[in-house]
């Protein structure tokens, strides 16, 4: 069961060839196979999700409907609520914290028969590139234990390609949902900034953050999106555009679409594997029909540094909700309110943490607002214009996902700008608001998956989908990581 | 720029972070790194963009939208005040605002 695509296996299950119940028992003999070396999973939900399932095969032979993802198991990142779920986002000060409510994002995923069997790894609060930042697990590249899975979404895109899950929920601020993907050989969608509900997600940087899913092909990417977008009133920046049928027009190929190069993303940054990859890649969006033309988009190499400045500013604010008052750890002995804020945060903030409070407080101080939020903030909205006249030339375009395959664990941790660095292909995307796609484009020298990220307008996930299964039918791909095989 | 340890405690404390020694050598020397590779924004800032076009990625959704409000469900107080570290009856406990010798909630 662990070969069959979400949307195969919640067919087989609507028609009665396949049981939830069977194929949620599946998941977690897989996980308990597996999961020892992967390192994905925090904690497994095996009894809520037998009785999910057991609900659902109930329904079918009741004759009642399913949804379009009857049945599939599902890993959600630690930082998305399910009420009455443990929910710490990968950090020490939210221990023991249960979430009182579901994330509208995993309300419509389960109301679409997903069924959620554990909470899966991340780099804390979202802040990382590796996973290397959680404070509660080590998770390891399913394509080779020594490597990075990528962050902050690892944990997500580990299990789904260790195959312990079909499908995975991830959340991308920088490029989190779309490195990881493109390091574990699956498929990340960054949907367009409003397009899926932000509602009970941990917040990290608010203007930028957003859910989407991790899939081990392009179609269950696609079927997943169409479950979890769509308005939602209690997150007020989430978009009124009802949610689409993004598998409806998905294998109509890109014969004939203009796809862009973006000339200023330079290939010095790639290694050479990398930049082998992306050309081959180039080829083979040609060999679709696509043609290729270049484009101009001059801020996206100012776009780490201004992501950087933003993305901290915001998450300085909105961490100081952790101050030990209302839930997760509060440090003991305190005198006063502020010895009680100080106690907490010092000793339940890991040092990535600490660090970007640090960085985003600064940036938001007196004397230094101007020179960096205020000039971060222009060049974002300057960048978004160009991006915006870039896809008056060209309907889709491509870049690199990451500047390398996955790097190695331990090889990066004491160099924080070098970490950044690795989103320089990624932040871009967040910065605009625009959807992201990362799929594999095949493997490097090392044997380790390279992911093409392909971005359209706001809105436009549909048309960004459609081109990554073209250049998946194209490749024929597969994610079969040889180490958990 | 280079940011120095005294600097870094100041931000720390304004940030409500108690940092060791130890930390605040190592945060100097990376945020200093950090903050010389953001200083390169200086050379893109052609201020074509008005401040009022600064939400960047927020603009691509509809304006905000206001809800109407609704009472809070006395369940959810319940769950909520379960995640408190210390309560008493609806009320959360904290330590007093002003310190107090030896006092503690």
């Amino acid at each position: 069961m662990q070969a069959m695509t979400a949307e195969g296996l919640a067919a087989a299950i609507r028609s009665g060839e396949r049981n939830a119940v069977d194929a949620v028992e599946a998941a977690f003999a897989r996980i308990d196979e597996v999961d020892a070396s992967v390192g994905a999973f925090l904690e497994l939900w095996r009894d809520e999700a037998a009785e999910r399932a057991a609900d659902i095969d109930r329904r079918r032979d009741e004759g009642l409907p399913l949804g379009p993802l009857a049945g599939v198991p599902t890993a959600l990142k630690d930082n998305m609520s399910l009420a009455g779920h443990e929910l710490n986002c990968g950090s020490r000060i939210l221990a023991g914290y249960r979430a009182p409510y579901t994330a509208g994002a995993v309300e419509r995923l389960v109301a679409a028969g997903a069924v959620p069997v554990g909470r899966v790894n991340m780099d804390e609060f979202a802040m990382g590139s590796s996973c290397e930042n959680s404070a509660l697990a080590t998770t390891r590249n399913p394509w080779n234990p020594a490597m990075a899975p990528g962050g902050s979404s690892g944990g997500s895109a580990a299990a789904v390609a260790a195959a312990e899950a079909p499908l995975a929920l991830g959340s991308d601020t920088g490029g989190s949902i779309r490195q990881p993907a493109a390091f574990c050989g699956v498929v990340g969608v960054k949907p367009t900034y409003g397009r899926v509900s932000r509602y009970g997600l941990v917040a990290f940087a608010s203007s930028l953050d957003q859910i989407g899913p991790l899939a081990r092909n392009v179609r269950d990417a696609a079927l997943a999106l169409g479950a979890i977008a769509g308005p939602d009133p209690r997150d007020s920046t989430c978009s009124e555009e009802p949610a689409c049928d993004f598998l409806e027009r998905i294998e109509d190929g890109i014969e004939g679409v203009k796809i862009g190069t973006i000339r200023e993303v330079g290939t010095s940054a790639l290694e050479s594997d990398a930049a082998r990859g992306f050309e081959q890649a180039l080829q083979t969006l040609a060999r679709c029909g696509a043609e290729l033309v270049e484009v101009s988009v001059p801020l996206v190499e100012a776009a780490v540094a201004t992501y950087y400045v933003l993305a901290n500013s915001e998450a300085s604010a909105n961490l100081a909700r952790f101050d030990g008052s209302r839930y997760g750890h509060r440090a003991a002995g305190a005198r006063s309110l502020a010895e009680m804020y100080t106690g907490s945060r010092s000793e339940g903030f890991g040092p990535e943490v600490k660090r970007r409070i640090i960085l985003g407080t600064f940036a938001l101080s007196s004397g230094y607002y101007d020179a960096y939020y205020g000039r971060a903030a222009r060049i974002a909205g300057a960048l978004r214009q160009q991006f915006s006249e870039a896809f008056d030339k060209a309907e889709l375009l491509v870049t690199p996902t990451s500047p390398s395959g996955a790097f190695k664990l331990g090889e990066r941790v004491d160099d924080p700008l070098a970490m950044y660095l690795s989103d320089v292909f990624t932040t871009p995307t967040s910065l605009a608001g625009i959807p992201g796609i990362s799929v594999p484009c095949g493997l490097d020298s090392r044997g380790l998956p390279l992911g093409l990220q392909i971005l359209a307008r706001p809105f436009a996930d549909g048309t960004a989908l459609r081109a990554a299964r073209a250049f998946e039918r194209e490749t024929g791909f597969e994610c079969r990581p040889e180490a958990v095989s | 720029m280079s940011l120095g340890v005294e600097e870094v405690r100041r931000i720390a404390e304004l940030a409500r972070l108690r940092i060791s020694a130890r930390e605040e050598t190592t945060f100097a020397s990376q945020l200093s790194e950090i903050v010389d590779y953001i200083d390169q924004l200086r050379e893109f800032d052609g201020g074509t963009a008005s401040q009022d076009d600064t939400h960047a990625a927020s603009d691509t959704a509809d304006s905000d939208l206001p809800r109407p409000a609704s009472a809070a469900d006395g369940a959810l107080l319940d769950q909520f005040l379960d995640n408190a570290p210390a309560s008493l009856d609806r009320f959360l406990l904290v330590p007093q605002v002003k310190a107090t010798p030896g006092g503690e909630e």
